[in-house]
């Protein structure tokens, strides 16, 4: 369809857009890579080692801006991503590749958890007006999810690692235990994911459930529910098919863009549980002027953003008629 | 637009007993019928007035670090001390001031960029459309950590209003989306139509027919902002990228954690502006439900009948 | 949150990488300085020692692991994962036996003699060592490591190649370097801090610079495992070249990203190997298990307030003397540090470890003490008034307002930062406290942008290593450039003579009159402000690990991230 062309080519146009500024940005911070090595070192190498140094990282900071960053955008079309600063000289798609796999198994299923949950939970709400769903739930879980996350989560392990031992306080798995592909191991897993995974979705339940509640309330008063009900089609139908379904679309694109933010971690729930995932690995990056590691987060959150952009646009216009733009006469 | 018929002299009594009320008082009673809504705008007024009352009841200077060091709560420090020797309720009561600020200002900064955009990007469609959109995007995905770290330099670190920049910059493009999302599904519908044939002219279209439709949205919006201003703040000040000389809830958290309070015998000085922080939040996220009884007359219809005409 | 990096409440630790240090031999090096010795031995002997055991490090990474071990890449936040692990160097110098005297201990070498003048060096290797693969260590690896840096200076990490001029093979297990003149303190450098690597495996990997060595080939006590990047597994080395060590068979050394994690396990677990700054320790830790829980905090270099001395009104001398009579540097230490960091000396000099170098009559004859009154006095006789706020101003009416920096994610920096500003307030003098990021910090603070900052600088065996840095001004650089360590901008011919003088000497006494002058310079110029003396973080229990090297037995640097003493302490410790 025409509509999804556009979409298509509005895409790629934002996604240049975002990376010229993803260039532009890590060069505007005060240091740079070059200072950053150089305190590593702390002044025990010559310059002339400064200068090799400079020229292994890739980042030659004399050529001129206009050249690196058409370096730049060739790297990025190639798939080149180069060394990393920070973890010199590991490249840095090893370094990413290594933290994906958590970023997305413990933030992803939250994620995905927490907006199933919420919406069920919200469209119910909104059903049964004053019942026990609505009155109760709603409101605690708005109340959890005003909670700032990294104080919730090291209160839980204040209460239930250190206190009570039910639960590990940190890492993805048991240290020094095997990486593999067993039942042990994903226990393990399992066990360590457990209380991030908890404080991740208790704290942002709230969030999705409050708004599905206010689009399924508004979606209740609409006329074709009530000829719905009206014509006595089971309570459960309406809710769901055509009630739950309209209201839960605004909320469709920000799932998506939760979606895509996942790929930037969570910071403070890796920092606060100690999990090696992207959060801290861009919070490292940044803080460590790393460009080159920087630059490949910067991109992978990019493209994973605009991607769920784009397909949430796309399911928007496949959903709901209304959006699909005609012009006023 | 106030097209009141028997209204009876300068009370505004109705004859027949039904009351009309102005715009805010109708708010007013929406907050105080609905319980939540009425516990979260006490929580909110009470912070406000600690906020406001901070110099007259803190008992101590909250910067002075003359005192013993992660003392256990007394009668002379209901809170205990710091880990330098600070009085931690008079911090608490002093850190308000700077959670509230940046919570209100960026909150509603960024929900009117959001509307602005949002709604006019949906409206007009087309170029307008497009260039919006774009920008929405670009700004969706600015990362807020260098951009906190740009903006901290270029500004020479001055804390809260680099903070307010960056949560404002980084927060209005969720809320744009969300508008422009709504508008659109509203852009077809028989009223603007009927506004357009009448020949009012797209600004009015804009703000007095599809605003007042989406108020729900919008104070969702306005409230939820906020909220994500209070709790980023909170995580920015807790990663020590804030204004470490100002107190603050966040900052006190960002102390607490690294003296390692939870542990060491001081528990109050980490649970205690953490508690604010979330009761805070959820004061302006109770608030919601408020505004979702007054912009929306289907909620009205499910409290018992008081004799209120349904518009 | 970060040596380069600072995360929050991390990096509490000196600001040199422990591996740079530059240890000194001080005494009688010309001549016959051969030694010959295999490690020291722990000091407990028990009949039976058991083996066996996994032991775990504890200390903040502040990073995750990237799994590369190649020896020629700075550690992450000042923390090795190879050095002494997995590769070794020629010698171990402890400084910590007898302060000022360091005990010399062959590890790669057996022994080693200076030629005339101290011009030449040579190594005779110790026989009988194998790399973990099996192969031989010969003379030949070492030659080739040291070329190999040669030829790429990037890889010159403890800076070996400032003082030599060649290296050769002689014979089949002797090692001879030549060297510039005045190279006796650098011997550190070259013996002890720069790990051997194997010519038949290094040969062949191109470009070593950006060489990732994930499966390392050493000589070490322990063999890589596993790494991933929250955790680091080593297993014992069933060759090494120490027969029947070492003891225990596994070293697990997980990734903590930040501060309080560490201190919870540290706190929990009965028998790791603590590196780590924690606070309220006798409750926090001590308290959990009194009996075998100990702690022990040797001083490593001091934390000093930089003076930009080329700003005005910062350059004149009496201000700055000032500043030091106002410092309450008990304070700094008691509420800053909880204590662990004793308060510094004007003369720069660790006290009471370098007491042997300390001139007591000319420091006490300055009189540096706290008494904020003789600071204002100071000011006062200087030309300063106070003005109606209670700040001073200089004659032009400008007011004594500065500004001091201070990496943002290290709380006890901050805190140290905020007890000083508020006694300069008190005596009028008006700092405002920035705290920025990590590498803004290293920016303005390398090129000269700032008022006032909080740093240190890295030291030695000796107060030479320290001061040199600190003063010579070969290691600063104008404003607008990157200085080395000299970032104060401090710049004299006296200083710079005296530091080449004492370079050039191997007599003491000679030696401990040049340091006097020294100690002179930094109590007459204040170039910079030492406040108190920073650490090396150790925490360790006897529940379940012995041989530990303690106060009563320092064999050798106790904390997990220094080496290659880490070398030594792996291989004395055995299970209870």
């Amino acid at each position: 369809m025409a509509v999804i062309a556009r979409r298509l080519v509005f895409f790629v146009i934002t996604l240049w857009a975002a990376l010229t500024i993803n260039f532009f940005l890590p060069r505007l911070m005060p240091g740079g890579p070059v200072l950053a090595m150089m305190s590593r070192f702390r002044g025990h190498v010559t310059p002339q080692a400064m200068r090799s140094l400079e020229l292994a990282f890739g980042v030659d900071i004399h050529e001129n801006l206009l050249a690196q960053y058409i370096q730049y955008l060739g790297d990025i079309a190639q798939g080149r991503f180069g060394l990393s600063v920070s973890f010199f000289p590991v490249p840095v798609a090893q370094i990413l590749m290594q933290a994906l796999p958590w970023t997305l198994g413990l933030i992803g299923v939250t994620t995905i958890i927490s907006f199933a949950l919420g919406t069920l939970i919200g469209m119910v709400a909104a059903w049964r007006r004053g019942g026990l769903a609505d009155s109760v739930l709603p409101p605690v879980l708005v109340v959890v999810s005003a909670f700032p996350y990294f104080w919730f989560g090291l209160i839980c392990i204040y209460l239930f690692s250190a206190g009570l031992g039910w639960f590990p306080s940190g890492f993805a798995y048991d240290l020094g235990s095997p990486v593999a592909l067993s039942w042990s191991f994903a226990g393990q897993v399992l066990r360590h994911a457990a209380l991030p995974a908890f404080t991740i979705t208790i704290t942002s339940i709230g969030g999705w459930l409050l708004t599905m509640r206010n689009n399924m309330i508004a979606t209740l008063s609409e006329d074709y529910v009530r000829m719905a009900r009206a014509k006595g089609l089971s309570p459960l139908r309406i809710m769901v098919l055509y009630a739950g379904r309209n209201a839960v679309l605004p909320n469709i694109t920000g799932f998506a863009l939760s979606l895509g933010f996942v790929l930037s971690g969570a910071l403070l729930t890796e920092i606060v549980f100690t999990y090696p995932g992207l959060g801290y690995l861009l919070y490292q990056a940044v803080v460590g002027e790393d460009y080159p590691l920087m630059q490949a987060i910067f991109l992978l959150i990019t493209v994973a953003v605009l991607a769920a952009v784009l397909l949430a646009d796309v399911a928007n216009v496949l959903l709901d008629p209304r959006t699909r733009g005609h012009q006023y006469r | 637009m106030d097209r009141s018929t028997a209204v009876d002299g300068p009370t505004g009594h109705v004859r027949g007993g039904a009351v009309r009320l102005s715009p805010l008082g109708r708010v007013g009673a929406a907050v105080l019928a609905n319980r939540k809504a009425a516990a979260g705008a006490l929580l909110l007024a009470l912070f406000t007035a600690v906020a406001l009352l901070a110099p007259l009841i803190a008992p101590y200077d909250p910067e002075a670090s003359d005192f013993l060091p992660t003392a256990p709560p007394s009668a002379a420090h209901w809170l205990g001390t710091t880990s330098l020797g600070q009085d931690v309720l008079s911090q608490v009561i002093w850190g308000a001031r700077p959670s509230l600020v940046i919570g209100l200002i960026a909150g509603i900064v960024a929900t009117v960029i959001s509307i602005l955009v949002g709604v006019t990007a949906a409206y007009r469609g087309g170029l307008p459309d497009l260039l919006l959109s774009l920008a929405t995007d670009v700004f969706l995905v600015l990362p807020a950590l260098p951009l906190m770290i740009v903006i901290a330099a270029y500004l020479k670190g001055s804390g809260t209003w680099v903070l307010i920049a960056v949560i404002v910059v980084t927060g209005w493009a969720f809320g744009a989306r969300q508008l422009r999302a709504q508008a659109l599904s509203l852009r077809g519908r028989e009223f603007l139509e009927a506004a357009r044939v009448r020949g009012e002219r797209g600004s009015y279209v804009i703000v007095c027919e599809m605003l007042p439709t989406m108020t729900s949205l919008i104070a969702a919006n306005v409230l939820g902002a906020a909220l994500y201003a209070v709790l980023a703040a909170a995580g920015l000040q807790f990663l020590g990228l804030g204004d470490i000389n100002a107190i603050s809830w966040g900052s006190m958290l960002y102390w607490a954690q690294n003296n390692e309070a939870l542990q060491t015998g001081a528990p109050l000085w980490a649970i205690v502006p953490g508690l604010c922080i979330a009761l805070l939040g959820a004061a302006l996220a109770l608030l919601n439900y408020a505004f979702d009884e007054l912009s929306n007359p289907a909620l009205r219809a499910a409290r018992r009948a008081r004799g209120r005409r349904a518009p | 949150m970060i040596g380069f990096l600072r995360i929050p409440g991390s990096a509490r630790r000196p600001a040199w990488p422990a591996a740079l240090l530059v240890a000194a031999i001080v005494l009688s090096s010309t001549g016959a300085g051969a030694r010959t010795a295999v490690a020291t031995r722990a000091a407990v002997a028990p009949v039976a020692i058991k083996r066996g055991g996994t032991l775990k490090i504890v200390t903040e990474l502040g990073a995750l692991w990237s799994c590369n071990f190649s020896p020629f890449v700075p550690p992450v936040n000042a923390t090795p994962d190879s050095w002494g692990f997995i590769y070794e160097p020629l010698y171990f110098v402890n400084g910590f036996a007898k302060p000022g005297m360091p005990v010399e201990t062959g590890m790669l070498a057996t022994s080693y003699r200076w030629g005339a003048g101290a011009r030449t060096l040579t190594f005779t290797l110790r026989p009988g060592v194998r790399w973990s693969d099996g192969q031989p260590l010969t003379a030949a690896d070492v030659v080739f490591t040291f070329n190999m840096i040669k030829q790429y200076p990037a890889l010159d990490l403890a800076g070996a190649w400032q003082v030599l001029t060649s290296v050769a093979q002689q014979g089949t297990d002797k090692v001879v370097m030549t060297l510039k003149p005045g190279a006796v303190p650098s011997f550190p450098s070259i013996a002890e801090q720069t790990y051997i690597v194997a010519q038949h495996i290094w040969s062949r990997v191109g470009n070593p610079t950006t060489y990732v060595d994930k499966a390392p080939v050493g000589t070490g006590p322990v063999l890589m495992q596993q790494c991933t990047p929250q955790n680091i597994t080593y297993v014992r080395n069933p060759d090494y070249w120490q027969p029947g060590r070492p003891y225990i068979d596994k070293i697990l050394f997980p990734a903590y990203t930040s501060n309080p994690p560490a201190n919870l396990d540290l706190s929990r677990d009965p028998g790791d190997w603590g590196g780590q700054f924690m606070p309220s320790i006798q409750s926090y830790y001590i308290a959990k298990d009194p009996q075998y829980r100990h702690y022990w905090f040797p001083p490593a270099s001091n934390n000093d307030v930089f003076i930009n001395l080329t700003r005005a009104p910062l350059s004149a001398r009496a201000l700055r003397q000032a500043m030091v009579y106002a410092i309450d540097k008990q304070r700094v230490s008691l509420i800053g540090e909880y204590g662990y960091e004793p308060p510094a000396d004007q003369t720069g000099v660790l006290l009471p470890v370098f007491g042997r170098w300390y001139d007591k009559a000319l420091a006490d004859s300055y009189g540096y003490r706290y008494d904020p009154q003789k600071a204002i006095s100071l000011l006062q006789q200087a030309g300063f008034t106070r003005g109606s706020s209670g700040i001073f101003q200089t004659k032009d009416g400008k007011p004594l307002s500065f500004s001091m920096i201070v990496i943002a994610g290290n709380t006890d920096s901050v805190a140290c930062v905020k007890i000083v500003s508020d006694d300069l307030r008190k005596v009028g003098i008006d700092v405002k406290i920035e705290a920025l990021s990590g590498d803004a910090f290293n920016a303005r603070l390398f090129t000269g942008d700032y008022d006032l900052a909080w740093s240190g600088v890295g030291g030695g065996i000796t107060p030479y290593y320290e001061l040199r840095n600190l003063l010579d001004s070969a290691n600063t650089a104008p404003i607008g450039k990157t200085a080395a360590t000299n970032w104060e901008r401090y710049r004299s011919a006296e200083a710079d003579g005296l530091f080449d003088a004492f370079a050039h000497t191997t007599d003491s006494a000679k030696q401990r009159k040049i340091m006097d002058q020294i100690e002179n310079v930094m109590l007459r110029d204040v170039p910079v402000i030492p406040v108190v003396q920073g650490v090396w973080w150790f925490q360790w229990s006897d529940r379940v690990f012995v041989g530990w090297p303690t106060p009563q037995n320092p064999y050798a640097n106790p904390c997990p991230y220094c080496a290659p003493d880490l070398d030594i302490v792996i291989n004395n410790l055995h299970l209870r």
